[in-house]
């Protein structure tokens, strides 16, 4: 047609400023269209990682909460979401909705576990050795506890140096005294004297003051494991063993056990070995010299934990492997960790062959029974004793801290942390009263007497797991000491209502751990948020609308919200994006509209004879502003397709190779290390048509100018 | 030539142009019937109101007061697309600057009034085309654009657009204003051909090489008819 003819000549005739225009309009369609298949994308995976690891499409909880539910949006668990009191009904409910393949209970709280204290270990170890009496292996043992003693002494004598620890503190005075008993000659040659008393000094008093007793924090999901397992199709199983149907138990998430509860040194290397093997080099890379120097600097972590037999045959093996003629193990360990990119791997083998076998390669072991702490609802000091049956890790994710942070835990020692009164909690308390001879325990007291106080937080999970003196030493619980002080005394178990109380609950919870569990009274009790799994190709709107319809018309008091909503922070990770990226789009495209409209409006003021001309051999007014939006169209189709085209080049691209992700957001953001980004026909036409809008939106004011171009204008210019 | 009815009739008109309060009388009560096949030219020094005259009657423009006719309809009471339409329909134009679009060639330019009707097909189209190219001269420059044109082949090409939809009247304003005096004769000698074939032709000029062509001479001083005669000594009197 002649109007689009009209417009390519004019296009054509004044090429800089066509391409100015163009290339902006190319660029923004372009940017539009690339921008809408990455977030395309990115739902999409993001949705997988997400919905499919923990949140279930869609979550319910408690219509009262106080705060908004945020799954990875809080990293302490202490947001006030409320509860839901009965989840065996509400499952029913929720199942019974047509949409709904699944209802799984959950709840989201952080603990803390002591990581395993060499003193605490090679104590255990002595008291093995003393009851099958071998006598050469005690006697190894305790040449290792004395001399960790010695070391902890010559630490302290450090800290005298710098500070008066006369005028310091009680505490402080009290464990440089108790040091110098367990340094004393006096203090071994008496031991066998009275073993027991000997050991239960050095594991009140001296074992605390171990370097490492350190305390892990972490979060976990209360959750009915089994159940999960089966709804969350990324979640499987890495070491160990699921925790046996029914039972009691905690699973470690890979990434933060092999993070935060491995040998600091063991970790290390293993991280050095994942990064040469990405293609790094020690030669080259920062990371990888700063580990090679605090592994040569942190030899203690490995010398602290080994006894004369195993110094021994470490020394042997490293003399060996290093030719050398050092005897000093503290000297041999620096030369050994000085890795370089052509001994690394022998070094590293050489480590887990010789070395690691001595050591506490994890602070709980799978398979240890562990304490963890947390605190109930109205803010109690509690604990639970549970079995590590393995670690899991969410399919894909499993590089992503992010991900990698929630261990797993069983509902209902979740709800005993938690402090909900199971009808197991109901009996404990009832043991408890014949026990310590209490007749009667108000409700609020029991939470006391039970979470914060009593006979509880004496009990030992066994090696790994700290004394309750460990318990006074840490901040948190000095709350909960301070209330055992006032209630017991000294918290020695020596007899007395606390070691009675204490004795009864821990042989209670070790058969707590035996226990197997119905469905029914797994379901039975409190939950603090339900992952929905919706059955597959449900639309995810109106099933949520629809469910929330039905748990209204029970009276339930929960809502409903989907996986973007309950995931917290990084659900609005993706409006965050849509937000920069209109933004971005916003300014190339009123700069395109303004440059456009600039142009034409000149356009308009050079052709005013042509109008004019075209007015009086009469063309309509109409036709004029036909003539300005095919030019504006024309524009809009040939660059704009240049762009889409591109765009689409660029998305095949990135298809192919795969867009790698760059840190733990955004393995979970594209469900894993990789993103392989797909352009639908849609992210085309949204692009075609917001580009044909601006070009037609800056071509109105011209056009009016132009429409106003009367015929005389043709005749006026000839006089 | 004439046929009964006048394809222009003015009757009393006249045209005020407003400069802030100041009225300026362009046309002073003219009145005027331009019959088929004349060869018609407004003479008259600038500013006596030749092509405010003009505009009236190639309805560019309407009267402050009177009648004016354009193949039988009252412009004046017209609305602006009817008079668009008429202008389409029924007229030519041929400027002083010759006004061809810039970016279309000879053949599209010539072509574009027809696009405008759309009443004819396309071969019909090509075919008046190809005949009126022959007919001005100029078929060998069909795909060139006015830039690579000569001003008296531009002219050419300008007189095909007017004639292309066989209008009742050309209305051409000082055609040969910008054209060498051999070019101009050239122009004069074609557009009198075209006359002699049929077409009616209304010009404003003061080119005496036009007016001494013309077959009636209407002259205007200060925007009146001082004189409408066909006769010779006219002729002689305004060169």
């Amino acid at each position: 047609m002649i109007l689009f003819r009209i417009a390519l000549r004019n296009l054509a005739s004044h090429k800089l400023k066509s391409f100015i225009v163009g290339g902006l309009l190319a660029f923004g369609t372009l940017l539009l269209v690339v921008g809408l298949a990455l977030l395309g994308t990115l739902d999409v995976s993001m949705e997988k990682s997400v919905s499919n690891s923990i949140t279930g499409q869609l979550q319910a909880y408690s219509a009262d909460a106080k705060d908004k539910l945020a799954i990875f949006g809080n990293m302490n668990g202490g947001t006030d979401i409320g509860t839901i009191g009965d989840f065996a009904r509400v499952r029913q409910v929720l199942e019974s909705h047509p949409d709904v393949q699944a209802a799984i209970p959950q709840g989201l709280e952080g603990g803390m576990v002591y990581g395993g204290n060499i003193i605490d270990t090679k104590l255990e170890a002595l008291r093995q050795a003393e009851k099958a009496g071998d006598k050469e292996t005690s006697a190894v043992v305790r040449a290792h506890v004395r001399r960790i003693v010695g070391l902890l002494a010559a630490d302290m004598a450090k800290i005298g140096e710098v500070t008066d620890l006369a005028n310091a503190s009680t505490e402080t005075r009290q464990a440089v005294a108790d040091l110098a008993t367990a340094g004393n000659d006096a203090f071994w040659q008496d031991f066998d004297r009275d073993p027991l008393a000997a050991m239960e000094f050095l594991e009140n008093k001296v074992a605390p003051l171990a370097l490492n007793a350190e305390m892990l924090f972490f979060r976990y999901l209360g959750t009915d494991p089994v159940r999960f397992a089966k709804a969350f199709e990324l979640f499987e199983i890495v070491d160990g063993q699921a925790i046996p149907p029914g039972q009691r138990g905690f699973l470690f998430n890979k990434l933060n056990y092999e993070d935060a509860v491995k040998h600091k040194i063991a970790r290390r290397l293993d991280k050095m070995k994942d990064r040469l093997e990405d293609g790094k080099t020690i030669a080259d890379d920062t990371d990888l010299q700063a580990w090679v120097k605090l592994n040569k600097v942190q030899y203690k972590e490995i010398t602290f934990q080994l006894d004369d037999r195993a110094t021994k045959q470490v020394r042997e093996s490293l003399q060996k492997h290093l030719s050398s003629t050092e005897v000093a193990l503290e000297k041999l360990l620096p030369l050994f960790f000085e890795v370089t990119d052509a001994n690394f791997a022998t070094r590293y083998k050489l480590f887990y062959d010789v070395v690691a076998p001595h050591l506490m390669l994890y602070a709980v072991k799978i398979g240890d029974t562990m304490t963890v702490k947390g605190f109930t609802a109205a803010g109690y000091p509690t604990s639970a004793n549970v079995k590590v049956y393995g670690t899991f890790r969410f399919k894909s994710l499993d590089k992503s801290a992010l991900a990698g942070s929630l261990h797993m835990m069983d509902l209902m020692t979740y709800r005993d942390l938690y402090g909900y009164l199971s009808a197991d909690k109901k009996a404990e308390i009832e043991l408890l009263q014949k026990a310590s001879g209490v007749k009667e325990i108000k409700r609020e007291d029991a939470e006391a007497e039970l979470f914060g106080g009593g006979g509880e937080e004496v009990v030992d999970a066994g090696a790994a797991t700290p004394t309750d003196v460990a318990v006074a030493a840490s901040p948190v619980d000095e709350a909960a000491a301070a209330t055992q002080v006032a209630a017991h005394g000294p918290s020695k178990p020596a007899g007395g209502l606390g070691e009675r109380a204490s004795n009864a609950t821990k042989l209670y919870r070790d058969e707590l751990n035996k226990r197997v569990y119905t469905q029914q009274q797994i379901d039975t009790g409190v939950v603090r948020n339900i992952a929905i799994i919706l059955k597959k190709g449900v639309n995810q709107r109106a099933a949520a609308a629809s469910i929330q319809a039905l748990l209204d018309k029970e009276k339930l008091g929960l809502q409903v919200v989907d996986w973007r909503t309950a995931s917290g922070a990084i659900g609005n990770f993706l409006w965050v994006i849509y937000s920069v990226l209109a933004a971005a789009l916003g300014v190339i495209f009123i700069v395109a509209i303004i440059v456009m409209n600039n142009s034409m409006v000149m356009a308009t003021l050079e052709r005013t004879r042509e109008i004019g001309t075209m007015r009086a051999i009469g063309a309509q007014k109409s036709l004029i502003v036909q003539m300005f939006m095919a030019e504006a169209v024309t524009m809009a189709l040939v660059f704009g397709a240049f762009g889409a085209g591109l765009a689409g080049i660029i998305i095949a691209v990135f298809n192919h190779i795969g867009l790698p992700a760059w840190n733990d957001v955004t393995i979970v953001l594209f469900a894993g290390p990789r993103l392989y980004p797909t352009v639908g026909l849609h992210h085309m036409l949204i692009a075609g048509v917001l580009v044909s809008l601006v070009t037609l939106f800056s071509t109105l004011y011209p056009a009016w100018l132009a429409m106003r171009v009367t015929p005389l204008q043709a005749m006026q210019d000839a006089e | 030539m004439a046929t009964g009815q006048p394809i222009v009739a003015l009757t009393g008109v006249s045209k005020d142009y407003h400069l802030g309060k100041v009225v300026v009388p362009a046309l002073r009560n003219v009145s005027l019937a331009i019959e088929p096949g004349e060869f018609t030219v407004i003479a008259g020094p600038s500013g006596s109101g030749k092509t405010t005259l003009l505009n009236l009657i190639g309805c560019v423009d309407v009267a402050s007061r009177g009648q004016v006719l354009v193949d039988g309809q009252d412009t004046g009471t017209l609305t602006e697309k009817q008079l668009t339409r008429l202008r389409l329909e029924k007229l030519g134009f041929i400027f002083q600057s010759f006004n061809l679009v810039g970016v279309l060639d000879a053949y599209q330019n010539i072509e574009f009034p027809l696009l405008l009707q759309k009443t004819l097909g396309k071969q019909e189209r090509e075919k008046r085309v190809r005949d009126l190219l022959e007919r001005v001269g100029i078929a060998q420059y069909a795909h060139h654009r006015p830039g690579e044109l000569s001003g008296g082949q531009r002219q050419r090409v300008a007189i095909a657009r007017a004639l292309v939809t066989q209008p009742r009247i050309v209305l051409a304003d000082e055609p040969t204003a910008n054209l060498d005096s051999h070019t101009g004769t050239a122009i004069l000698d074609l557009m009198q051909e075209l006359n002699r074939a049929g077409t009616t032709f209304l010009f404003s000029t003061h080119d005496p090489r036009v007016v001494s062509r013309a077959g009636r001479v209407v002259r205007l001083i200060d925007g009146e008819i001082a004189d409408h005669d066909a006769s010779a000594a006219d002729r002689l009197a305004i060169q």
